[in-house]
């Protein structure tokens, strides 16, 4: 007897769900087997970081602020890996989304209507974010280049690059030479719904909707689906490839540029520090553990916000160091990976060559 | 002139050390046919344990084991998850990036003395010292390389030998073969699974010396950002090294010190921003990366990165 | 049904994690009621950049913390939060402590400005320290200090100990701060060493120990002999001393963490201000200013001078803080030339307001670029 996996023709739709809770509660428990390392009670550190989380209305909105750009971001790397693209730059495309939004507050903004502002910048974040997607989905579709590692250094560059505007070029003149673009007007700030959370919950919201609607029910959603299962059975049914992987890799970047907008137009109403956060490099574990869901996406950013927030949360009331939350956004995948076996494969039995021979 | 020369060589040296160290493990592995973007994460890694084990024992050798241990162990995780479990390489290499960020952190904060709050951050250890070669180390050029820390001379070792096992021993060519067609590999007799597991295992040791570099000879000391993105710049100079560990130095050399570098031409009163000087790495990844694939396609001949990369073995698959 | 499915285990996930949470809430919120219970304490919260292991920066904030303890003891309550970044989290951390409840909240970092500002504005009855800022309102003070003062004071010991009269500044940011503070420093080096020069290098970072250090050795091969810098750890200080070179560190003691090599240290000592401001609070005297002390105040002050400083040397410095602390004498005072030899102030006159504020130049004998 012999055991090989084969690769099940359907995913398995009570795995699909059941294994991301599982995940969560593996990595909660391995993490937690740390801290009692540490002499630490885990109990009381989740205890903590949930009441950090949501502990009472206004950690919620603060909950809520910080799985914005997760959402969005998340969404975006979904569409690409949708069809295998590795897309791993959602970092510096929501990077990218934020300087071209901070651009049209900075400096359109002169030569528009006031109610033209926020449209634009909405734009202009979309174009910077697909631009940026642009370029390995280029190389990729037209070169053939490998797109994992050329999304991933075009990452640095525009982090660096941002770092750059805020420090030299687009320093504000009153600022007293601190790092910072000045404050935009008013006309550029993203309006608020309650607290801190702005705008860009909507904007996550609907494009969720509206990707998964567009994923699971038309053409273009098959046609990817398509080329990242069979790229053969997609030329074979005369998909155009390279046309559907820079198309789909624009919206990609576009969606996680538009993460970029809602920090710079919605949070900081400047171009500053704090937008390369790590976001772009969630919003992956997101896409994975959300099973390339968006609408799963949606819960799951507010989970790994929770990580982020609680994080904090821990050290204040407890006294920890607030790397918790990043210790268990990373485990939290293992768990999954390692199940994500059963329910795209099952064993089976077969009798090896010899024994069926005898 | 010389004298600038050989102070800029010497520091390119000494910073490309824990590069060239991460570089050829990460090499190793990708020949395999296994990408690791969890290098930071174990540089990370093995910077805190290795800092934190001389504090307490005073043995630079149980540290550097410590750290290899460790980052053995996070290398088999990957392993595990990649090979047995055959999940996506790109997510399990962030995940391991995102947890030994997480966690150096972390231990960073629990595992310094108490009288420092357990910090490690602040506090003193032992350290690996240059050690000068008589004679010839007094010499300019030659006192750059051969005034450096006993990691610097292993390091001079392994990238001959490194080289002579992948392209000259049999092991280095079931190596290359497993990560070049797994499958022919595999009726040629060769333990694909095995083979793949063993050079990720190696190769998360060396990030973990690199990573211990760091920590005890070059920037002695622990603190969150000692890697300052290292991890990265090693899966950039895998492409740039087109997947030879003997071309490793090259890109060790020339990015290695670009900070140093920039430091000095500020101070020799030369201008050039140092962001453009700091992205340079990255684009230039970009750039090599496309020739490269350029040259694959037009030449036919086969420079570049393994053709299995990336992808999941699977014994029976259709 | 396989959609109900899934909605199911999301609801029961969120119960089990609620109520499994319940119980240990429980627990905290019984300690914070005691808390309350026992007094009506006054509670001060800090908010830090970095942690008190940094020896520098937030270390200099953390003793002031504990200066205010000591003084008031039971008074008060108080409490800090490491490592906060200065982006979208700050506004968050700083919210959630005037939420809880406590009276007066720190911030103590230049990023933290506009946090501060947009949560002071919704908790009038909180009082808010922003330390390095430019931006008040009726709860909310700036608070600094004149540190060019003994920056002026560590370049006259500088300046004496040269023997190569090229001195090493490993800074941050070309920010006025910054700026005044190595103007200062040039100009205590080159009163009592007109040869010498401040070779400048930028390190567009306040706090990475992996690049300052990088930035000390290449000035150590550029000639340097003493390394003075603006930065927020000791590597630069470290540095030098492996070389067998001589440096000056900066916000805390550095000397007592690295060793005698460091020959001395301009320092902040936030206790005298925050005992101050802390005692205005609890008298109800409080009143939102810019505060800015020096020497006088004794907000910033130099470290004790390692063994290697001549008995000269120290002297020397005595005699010059005596002289800033009566007030007769300030360090930009002219005559100032500046970096091209122009003449920015000249004998007996002092520098334009404007200029002092922005420090947009370099005085003579600093070797570096303004960029």
């Amino acid at each position: 007897m012999k055991f090989v996996f084969e690769k099940r023709k359907t995913q398995l739709k009570r795995l699909l769900f059941l294994i991301p809770f599982i995940s969560f509660v593996g990595s909660l428990f391995l993490s937690g087997l740390l801290l009692l390392a540490f002499k630490t009670n885990p109990l009381m550190v989740y205890g903590a970081m949930f009441k950090g989380a949501f502990g009472n209305w206004f950690n919620f909105q603060e909950t809520l602020v910080k799985a914005i750009p997760l959402m969005l971001a998340g969404c975006g790397v979904i569409i690409a890996f949708r069809m295998r693209f590795w897309n791993i730059g959602a970092e510096g495309q929501l990077v990218m989304g934020g300087i071209f939004a901070a651009w049209v507050s900075l400096f359109l903004i002169d030569f528009i209507p006031p109610w033209l502002v926020l449209p634009a910048a909405f734009t202009a974040a979309l174009i910077g974010g697909g631009l940026w997607a642009g370029i390995p989905a280029i190389l990729k579709a037209k070169l053939g280049v490998d797109e994992t590692l050329t999304s991933l250094m075009l990452n640095y560059v525009a982090i660096i690059f941002c770092q750059y505007l805020y420090n030299v070029v687009w320093i504000d003149p009153n600022g007293y030479g601190f790092p910072g673009s000045k404050i935009f007007d008013k006309a550029a700030w993203l309006p608020r719904l309650t607290g801190r959370v702005h705008l860009g919950l909507i904007f996550a919201l609907i494009i969720a909707l509206v990707l998964w609607f567009m994923l699971k029910k038309t053409k273009w959603g098959f046609e990817l689906k398509i080329i990242g299962e069979s790229p053969m059975t997609a030329k074979y049914l005369g998909i155009n490839i390279p046309k559907n992987i820079i198309i789909a890799l624009f919206i990609s970047g576009g969606i996680s540029g538009i993460a970029g907008m809602g920090e710079v137009t919605g949070i900081a109403h400047r171009l500053t520090h704090g937008l390369d956060m790590g976001y772009g490099f969630t919003a992956i574990i997101i896409a994975w553990m959300s099973q390339l869901n968006p609408i799963a996406a949606i819960f799951v950013s507010i989970l790994m916000s929770v990580l982020l927030v609680g994080g904090d949360q821990v050290q204040r009331t407890m006294g920890l160091p607030s790397a918790i939350g990043l210790l268990l956004q990373g485990m939290i995948l293992f768990p999954l990976l390692a199940g994500a076996l059963f329910s795209e494969y099952r064993v089976k039995s077969i009798k090896s060559i010899g024994e069926a021979v005898k | 002139m010389i004298g600038l020369i050989t102070s800029l060589l010497a520091i390119t040296i000494s910073a490309g050390t824990s590069l060239l160290y991460a570089t050829i493990g990460e090499i190793y592995t990708e020949r395999s046919g296994i990408l690791n973007l969890g290098i930071e994460g174990m540089m990370l890694m093995g910077a805190v344990t290795s800092f934190a084990v001389s504090y307490y024992t005073n043995s630079l050798f149980l540290a550097l084991l410590i750290a290899m241990v460790v980052t053995a162990f996070m290398a088999l995780i990957h392993a595990f998850l990649t090979i047995t479990m055959k999940a996506n390489q790109v997510v399990s290499g962030l995940s391991i990036t995102i947890f030994g960020t997480g966690l150096s952190s972390f231990l960073g904060k629990r595992l310094g003395p108490e009288s420092n709050n357990f910090n490690l951050y602040g506090v003193n250890g032992k350290n690996f010292p240059d050690i000068q070669v008589p004679l010839v180390g007094d010499w300019p050029i030659f006192s750059a390389i051969l005034n450096q820390d006993i990691l610097t001379y292993i390091a001079y070792l392994i990238i001959p030998l490194a080289w002579f096992f992948m392209y000259k021993t049999k092991k280095g060519l079931n190596l290359r073969a497993v990560g070049e067609n797994p499958r022919t590999a595999e009726a040629m007799g060769i333990n694909v699974i095995r083979t793949r597991y063993i050079y990720t295992v190696i190769g998360g040791m060396f990030a973990g010396i690199g990573g211990a570099h760091l920590a005890l000879a070059y920037t002695p000391g622990w603190n969150e950002h000692i890697t300052g993105g290292r991890g990265w710049i090693v899966i950039a100079l895998v492409i740039f090294a087109m997947w030879n560990p003997g071309k490793a130095i090259l890109g060790t050399l020339l990015f290695g010190g670009i900070n140093a570098i920039q430091f000095r031409l500020q101070a020799a009163g030369t201008d050039i921003p140092a962001s453009l000087l700091n992205m340079l790495p990255y684009l230039v990844t970009v750039l090599a990366l496309v020739l490269l694939t350029v040259y694959e396609n037009y030449g036919k001949r086969k420079i570049g990165a393994p053709s299995a990369l990336g992808k999941p073995y699977m014994k029976e698959d259709k | 049904m396989k959609k109900k499915l899934y909605w199911l285990i999301l609801i029961i996930s969120a119960l089990t994690f609620l109520t499994g949470c319940q119980k240990k809430t429980d627990v905290s919120d019984s300690g914070d009621k005691a808390a309350v219970e026992q007094t009506e304490k006054f509670k001060i919260a800090f908010i830090y950049i970095g942690a008190p292991g940094d020896l520098g920066w937030t270390y200099e904030h953390y003793r002031g913390k504990q200066m205010i303890e000591t003084k008031y003891g039971s008074k008060v309550e108080t409490v800090h939060i490491e490592d906060v970044p200065e982006g979208p989290d700050a506004s968050r951390v700083i919210r959630q402590y005037a939420q809880e409840g406590y009276n007066m909240i720190f911030t103590t970092s230049f990023g933290y400005m506009d946090p501060t500002v947009e949560v002071a504005a919704e908790f009038p009855e909180v009082y808010f320290e922003h330390c390095s800022g430019y931006k008040t309102a009726d709860n909310l003070s700036t608070y600094f200090g004149k540190m060019y003062q003994p920056r002026y004071l560590s370049g006259l010991v500088a300046g004496s100990m040269t023997k190569s009269n090229i001195i090493g500044y490993v800074a941050a940011f070309p920010i006025p701060e910054v700026t005044r503070g190595i103007n200062a420093f040039t100009i205590g080096v080159r009163k009592v060493n007109p040869d010498a020069v401040v070779k400048v290098i930028w390190t567009s970072t306040w706090y990475n120990p992996t690049q300052e250090r990088e930035a000390a050795v290449a000035l150590l091969d550029a000639g340097a002999d003493i390394i003075a810098q603006h930065q927020d750890t000791t590597e630069p200080q470290k540095a030098a001393m492996e070389r067998g070179k001589l440096s000056i560190g900066y916000d805390s003691d550095m000397g007592s963490f690295v060793g005698e090599t460091v020959l001395t240290s301009p320092v902040w000592n936030w206790g005298a201000y925050y005992t101050r401001t802390v005692g205005e609070a609890l008298e109800g005297t409080w009143k939102s200013e810019s505060y800015w002390g020096g020497l006088k105040e004794g907000v910033v002050e130099l470290a004790k001078m390692s063994p290697l400083v001549p008995a000269d040397v120290v002297s020397l410095v005595e005699t010059e803080t005596a002289k800033i602390i009566s007030g007769s004498w300030d360090v930009f005072d002219g005559p100032i030339k500046d970096q091209d030899g122009n003449i920015l102030a000249a004998e007996g006159e002092s520098i334009d307001a404007g200029k002092l504020l922005s420090q947009s130049f370099f005085v003579e004998g600093v070797d570096g670029k303004l960029k």
